[in-house]
């Protein structure tokens, strides 16, 4: 059946009188119906005007929380992207954030929701550490193996959830969800305890050496992470958009049990697209440790989780449009912390406002899959 | 005797599909008045627009003499009009009395919910005695076996204030005791002075519990009758259909078997009545010739198609491949390899991917043995390419762009775009599961000379159908199933009359 003839009644309060010829809006009836296609341009529109919405709202909030309404623009555009500062730091909060956006993209096309994304980032951030703290091979190779050690714990941990999956038909939701906290608490452990810093009494663990953190370009590291960040965004635009794996994993996402029968390899694709989504978010890990913080904190992972569904959300599970949109969230959210040090906001009302964003742009895709029209000329 | 519920010439058509045209029937207060016919003669349709679940394009409707016309379900109820389907409604984590107060007028009534609950808890005990139903309404209907839920539904209707009781094939999923004792249930409240219609295709059924009966065939009604003073060949005839020859097709003679299907059994009971859904199915297909399945849906035709198609995990039997070996044991893009077509019929749910192009859908055929390309890179183009080519050569409409949405095109051309993949290289054996159905008679003629075509090219062809007229058209040989078991095999030219009494003779 196609669902073009989906069609359901919303009736808004009947009214009671003899229809006269032209009622008023309200009490007129209207059908929702399921939209097929709707050209691109159209789409844009819609996305814009619900972006601008959201923005409107955020601003309304804003002022009335004590921001003057003339310094908004200056606040969030001119000081977050212009501002050789912020901007550095947009592009540092950025990379990680590209990262497990994709992570979380690859899961989802196989109808995978990977909640374990911050478990697989903390084990990555291990595995990295580990490469460290135990000074396994030369100084030369030292990164590329921290780098390889992440993506391998990364990988692993995810490997849980989908054996699960796959084998006992265990709901993968809690599985991956439950595992973040193994990892939560086993990296507390070693912060804690193995792994401490001899020189201070923080938990933390010593500090990598020169060769062990990421190189600086343009004079900070939020560049090379950003060009890390980058290449694998091309890597897994490759692999969604011009191998084959890419054309069976929309068959496995559009319709599972079809793609089984004709031939797809269901199971192996499910596979691979979890284990790429755990090394995606191990690579995240990585980039935060060697990166920004040059060692293995308690909570280097936090919120990043909830921002890569989110980025993978929004961006449909596209690669490219999961690293605009990873970008847009960073600026977002460094935006909000200057807006936390100069007017005292809380850093709640950051949260607020992009929870207000996502809401509107989720919204959105309403309209880009519905119409709703009068009903004309219906009896009763 | 008064007329409880009278349809006068109902037409409803779906997709551009006549389901129904100028269907008459009436049913009076105290008789059981079955409906009869094949599957998709539009017994289930006429009924649906009695409950109120469909509005007729034309045609009337009254209820006790009176002109009535129904928006929904809840008008229907207030014409004391109550339908159990086929598939039961009820939500299966609530209690017995919960999903009876769903329909009930106690649902918005005076007092608070747990009163009304006690209150509707006492009806239905009282009602259940009644009809002598082993109901306890704290239950969840979860945990109730089919009967006990069938019991369910009628207590709902019944104490929703129905008089005119609407049974969609009642004792499909009921073993034979469960479904005598529920037919003597419903004749002692037809005998009390309600309304029952019977909608069945079970002879017996009609033969020993209808006071009249109403055949239906190709969405018309064709005759009401006694069952007391028809025989039931005449019965059989008028649902089937006149006996028409089948048009003798010239064909060389069948090539060697091709397929050896032996005792072929799903694990467990997942068909009627606690049966396995295939149960024992023998069956050879030879090269050159098309094998016809007919019987009643339900009997385990999905069941083989999908054990044929390797939907299945675990099978017992034999499956055996002429020059291959076991095809249980061959992978999916195996079988696609080894020539296997597969149209199933299920459209949208095992032969599309509606959310994706045509050319994707085209494509998605051949990618796996490197048409399009190494792993690394889809040769994009050169499957648009192919896609244009056989959307052209199989002449499916609508098609504005290869990147346009395989669900916007219509059934026909969805079928006709399943038969361009499948059929795009010759075929050793294919698997047709109602491939005409809903299609219209232009479009089932070119999907039936595809079908031709692939046998007298030397493919092994299964077709497996409701439609009887479809099977003798086509079939060079015709087996019966019934409950998972191929019950009768005719050569061409097969008795019509024989074949319908194989399929409804239990």
């Amino acid at each position: 059946m196609t669902p073009e003839k989906e069609v359901m009644e919303i009736s808004l309060p009947p009214s009671p009188a003899a229809p006269a010829p032209r009622a008023p809006l309200a009490s007129r009836r209207y059908a929702l119906e399921v939209r097929q296609q709707m050209a691109w341009p159209r789409q844009a529109l819609i996305l814009a005007v619900s972006l601008a919405i959201g923005f409107g709202i955020s601003a309304a909030i804003l002022v009335a929380a004590g921001v003057p309404a003339g310094e908004l623009l200056n606040e969030f555009v001119l000081q977050t992207l212009f501002d050789r500062q912020s901007l550095q730091a947009v592009l540092f909060q950025a990379a990680p954030m590209i990262l497990v956006g994709l992570g979380a993209a690859m899961a989802f096309r196989a109808r995978f929701w990977n909640l374990g994304l911050e478990g697989q980032m903390i084990w990555g951030a291990i595995g990295a550490t580990a490469v460290s703290f135990f000074d396994v091979g030369p100084h030369a190779l030292r990164l590329p193996l921290m780098l390889c050690m992440a993506i391998t714990f990364g990988l692993v941990w995810a490997l849980a959830p989908v054996l699960l999956k796959l084998r006992l038909g265990v709901n993968e939701i809690i599985s991956s969800l439950m595992l973040n906290y193994i990892a939560g608490n086993f990296l507390l452990h070693l912060v804690y305890g193995p792994w401490k810093d001899p020189k201070d009494a923080f938990p933390y663990s010593p500090q990598f050496r020169g060769f062990e953190r990421l190189p600086e370009w343009f004079g900070s590291t939020g560049p090379t992470a950003i060009a890390l960040a980058l290449a694998v965004t091309l890597l897994a635009w490759w692999f969604v958009g011009i191998s084959r794996a890419g054309l069976y994993l929309r068959f496995v996402d559009a319709n599972p049990r079809m793609a089984h029968a004709v031939g797809v390899p269901v199971r192996r694709m499910v596979l691979s697209a979890v284990l790429l989504s755990g090394a995606l978010s191990g690579i995240a890990g990585f980039v935060v440790v060697a990166g920004q913080e040059g060692r293995l904190t308690q909570a280097f992972y936090t919120g990043y989780g909830v921002s890569g569904i989110l980025i993978a959300f929004l961006a449909r599970n596209n690669p490219l449009a999961a690293t605009v949109v990873a970008l847009l969230v960073a600026a977002l959210f460094v935006a909000g912390r200057n807006l936390q040090v100069f007017y005292q906001i809380p850093f709640s009302m950051v949260q607020l406002i992009q929870a207000i964003v996502v809401i509107c742009v989720a919204s959105s895709d309403f309209f880009i899959r519905h119409r709703i029209r009068p009903v004309v000329g219906k009896a009763g | 005797m008064a007329t409880a519920l009278q349809l006068t010439g109902i037409t409803k058509s779906f997709d551009g599909f006549k389901a129904l045209s100028e269907a008459d029937f009436s049913a009076g207060w105290g008789e059981v008045h079955a409906l009869l016919g094949e599957n998709g003669a539009g017994k289930s349709s006429l009924m649906n627009i009695a409950a109120g679940l469909y509005a007729p394009e034309a045609g009337q409707m009254s209820v006790d003499d009176n002109p009535v016309q129904l928006g929904g379900p809840r008008d229907a109820a207030r014409h004391h009009i109550g339908m159990v389907h086929q598939h039961f409604k009820l939500v299966k984590p609530f209690t017995v009395a919960e999903n009876i107060m769903l329909g009930h007028p106690l649902a918005s009534g005076e007092g608070s919910h747990r009163r009304r609950l006690a209150q509707l808890e006492a009806q239905i005990r009282s009602k259940a005695r009644e009809l002598g139903f082993d109901i306890d309404p704290r239950q969840r209907t979860e945990q109730l076996s089919i009967a006990e839920q069938q019991r369910v539904e009628i207590l709902k209707v019944l104490l929703a204030g129905a008089r005119i009781l609407i049974l969609d094939e009642p004792t499909a999923v009921l073993t034979d005791s469960e479904a005598e004792r529920l037919l003597s249930t419903v004749h002692a409240l037809a005998r009390s002075g309600a309304a029952v219609i019977l909608v069945t295709h079970k002879m017996a059924d009609v033969m020993t519990y209808a006071d009249r009966v109403t055949v239906m065939r190709g969405g018309r009604t064709i005759k009401t009758v006694d069952p007391k003073q028809v025989a039931v060949a005449e019965l059989v005839q008028l649902t089937v259909g006149d006996s028409v020859a089948a048009p003798v097709r010239g064909r060389s003679p069948a090539g060697e078997p091709r397929l050896r299907v032996r005792g072929l059994r799903t694990p467990g009971t997942g068909g009627t009545g606690g049966r396995r859904a295939l149960d024992g199915v023998d069956l050879t297909l030879h090269a050159g010739e098309i094998y016809g399945l007919a019987g009643v849906g339900g009997n385990g035709q999905s069941e083989l198609a999908a054990a044929l198609m390797g939907l299945t995990e675990q099978l017992e039997g034999e499956l055996v491949l002429e020059g291959f070996g076991d095809l249980a044991k061959a992978s999916n893009a195996e079988r696609r390899a080894l020539q296997f077509a597969a149209i199933p019929a299920d459209r949208y749910g095992i032969a599309l991917a509606g959310a994706l192009s045509v050319a994707e859908n085209f494509g998605i055929g051949q990618v796996h043995d490197g048409r399009y390309g190494p792993a690394w890179r889809l040769d994009s183009r050169r499957m648009q390419e192919d896609a244009r080519a056989a959307v052209a050569q199989f002449d499916v409409q609508g098609v504005r762009s290869l990147d346009q949405k395989a669900a916007l095109l219509s059934g026909g051309n969805a079928q006709k775009l399943v038969l361009a993949r499948e059929f795009g290289r010759v075929p050793r054996i294919v698997l047709a599961h109602s491939p005409s159905r809903g299609l219209d008679v232009r479009a089932s003629a070119e999907v039936h000379a595809r079908l031709l075509a692939a046998r007298d090219a030397g493919a092994a062809v299964l077709l497996i159908s409701e439609d009887l007229d479809e099977v003798l058209a086509l079939a060079d040989r015709v087996g019966v199933m019934t409950r998972g078991r191929i019950v009768a095999e005719f050569e061409q030219p097969a008795d019509r009359q024989a074949i319908g009494q194989a399929m409804v003779h239990e």
